[in-house]
């Protein structure tokens, strides 16, 4: 519970930061922090229904403070976490280089899919040279940060550890002192 | 049983959680294509949490960007203050004709109580928070329903229109650029007076549709907006016609527009403290509190 009441804190703190951080950085300059946060998680988690839970509500306090359709971020945050467990299982992410690869190319997908569901739902949608080129600069600055992210991800993540592990009984040094 | 449990469980979640969110999705678009609306509580409690939070953050590089403003501002300011001076004495001889002309022809009470009737309050504000991916064209703003804002209250800047508040909390309010596809507004050319509808395109331009026929439009043309649709008062700046599309035979033209505001840099904007009539026909006229707005310490030109 502490993990993951851990994580959710360090998600939702990620999804604020990032807005405000845009204000220094105007998009696509702005990397996508709570995008690397949830890979970050997705990378380490165990038990894909209960992530799922985890990913939709960071999706939806997304949906909040952006200008999407509430559910938009939701529903390709779910597709994002499995994505990411998927893709923890076949290749190895630990590496910087790879890791940063990887949310690289999972920003550029993610934004394509943004831009796919928005027309779907809003229309008006064209895929413009512009806007590619927008979102490859995205994943790039994305990806850049993607290791520092997932190691403060990590270093939440020992920290909130749930199962203490084996602790040595009093017994011992009782014994010990008779 | 368990086993089969355990075994679709993940897939079950997905699913259901995938048709919850485009279930919202379906109704927010809903409530979007409504106009906007005030954040139920829960909604509510995200803005709340966020809004003083993104403030600190930004709050270091606003003031580096004052200070760098405030420098070069005094560098030009004696330049500007004789430039200016010209001007005022230019305007005050062209505004006594004017007043002459209009005692002359009884018109200057009539006027003058129009006036009145138009002033707008308006509550300055600080934008918090941006959108960080390209296409969504949303900002957050430091004041909400306890300082009187209401979804569907127009955004401007000095330099012209700079969106419509979508949604609001009690110390937070969501604004739609006029840069969001979702966005768009009756028009009007100043000098032709030629109409049509600007809206959004998710880039940094915005798009003027016209009819074709009689539409005397050119590059270097202003757009204001036109009051018509009755979101947005009159004469607003809304930006300048850059580049006119080929027709193609068709009745609608469209033109490329550079919005009057920079959105690269919005840092202060004021809420325009009184609703269009659609709006108010939207929400009804008293949905929600609202306090008395304070007036702006500089009123903005448009």
């Amino acid at each position: 519970m502490k993990r993951v009441a851990s994580l959710l804190g360090l998600g939702v703190s990620a999804v604020v930061l990032q807005g405000a951080i845009a204000t220094w950085f105007a998009p696509p300059w702005c990397p996508d922090l709570a995008l690397v946060a949830l890979i970050g998680i997705g990378l380490r988690w165990r038990g894909l229904a209960r992530g799922l839970l985890l990913a939709v509500v960071l999706g939806y306090a997304r949906d909040l403070l952006s200008g999407s359709l509430l559910g938009q971020h939701a529903l390709l945050y779910l597709v994002t976490f499995t994505a990411t467990m998927v893709a923890t299982r076949q290749l190895n992410l630990r590496g910087s280089w790879p890791l940063a690869g990887f949310a690289a190319a999972l920003t550029v997908v993610y934004g394509l899919a943004m831009l796919a569901l928005t027309g779907f739902f809003v229309g008006g949608v064209e895929l413009r040279v512009g806007w590619l080129a927008a979102e490859l600069v995205h994943g790039a600055m994305t990806g850049a940060v993607a290791p520092l992210v997932s190691a403060l991800v990590g270093r939440v993540w020992d920290w909130a550890h749930d199962d203490p592990g084996p602790r040595p009984l009093g017994l011992d040094a009782v014994r010990r002192s008779a | 049983m368990p086993d089969l449990l355990k075994r679709i469980g993940a897939p079950l979640t997905f699913g259901v959680l995938a048709l919850l969110a485009v279930v919202t999705m379906v109704s927010d678009r809903r409530s979007l294509a409504e106009g906007g609306r005030d954040l139920p509580w829960w909604q509510a409690v995200m803005l709340e949490i966020a809004v003083p939070i993104q403030d600190v953050v930004a709050a270091p590089v606003d003031g580096l960007r004052g200070v760098y403003r405030d420098y070069v501002s005094l560098l030009e300011v004696r330049q500007d203050n004789e430039r200016l001076r010209v001007r005022v004495a230019e305007l005050e001889e062209a505004n006594l004709q004017y007043r002459e002309a209009l005692v002359a022809s009884g018109h200057l009470q009539q006027i003058a109580s129009m006036r009145d009737e138009f002033e707008i309050p308006m509550l300055p504000t600080e934008v918090v928070a941006l959108d960080v991916k390209p296409w969504f064209r949303s900002v957050l703003v430091d004041r909400g329903a306890s300082h009187g804002v209401r979804a569907g209250n127009p955004v401007i800047t000095a330099e012209g229109v700079v969106g419509l508040v979508t949604a609001t909390s009690r110390h937070a309010a969501k604004t739609m650029l006029l840069l969001d596809r979702q966005s768009a507004i009756d028009g009007i050319v100043q000098r032709s007076r030629a109409r049509g509808i600007v809206r959004g395109r998710g880039t940094n331009q915005l798009e003027f549709e016209f009819v074709v026929r009689g539409g005397d439009v050119m590059v270097g043309d202003v757009v204001i907006t036109s009051g018509l649709g009755g979101v947005y008062p009159k004469g607003l700046r809304i930006g300048e016609i850059v580049e006119l599309s080929d027709p193609a035979g068709g009745l609608l033209q469209t033109a490329s527009l550079r919005p009057a505001v920079d959105f690269g840099r919005l840092e202060q904007v004021f809420l325009m403290m009184r609703r269009g009539p659609t709006m108010d026909l939207l929400y009804g006229e008293n949905d929600g509190p609202v306090e008395s707005a304070r007036a702006p310490s500089g009123r903005p030109s448009s």
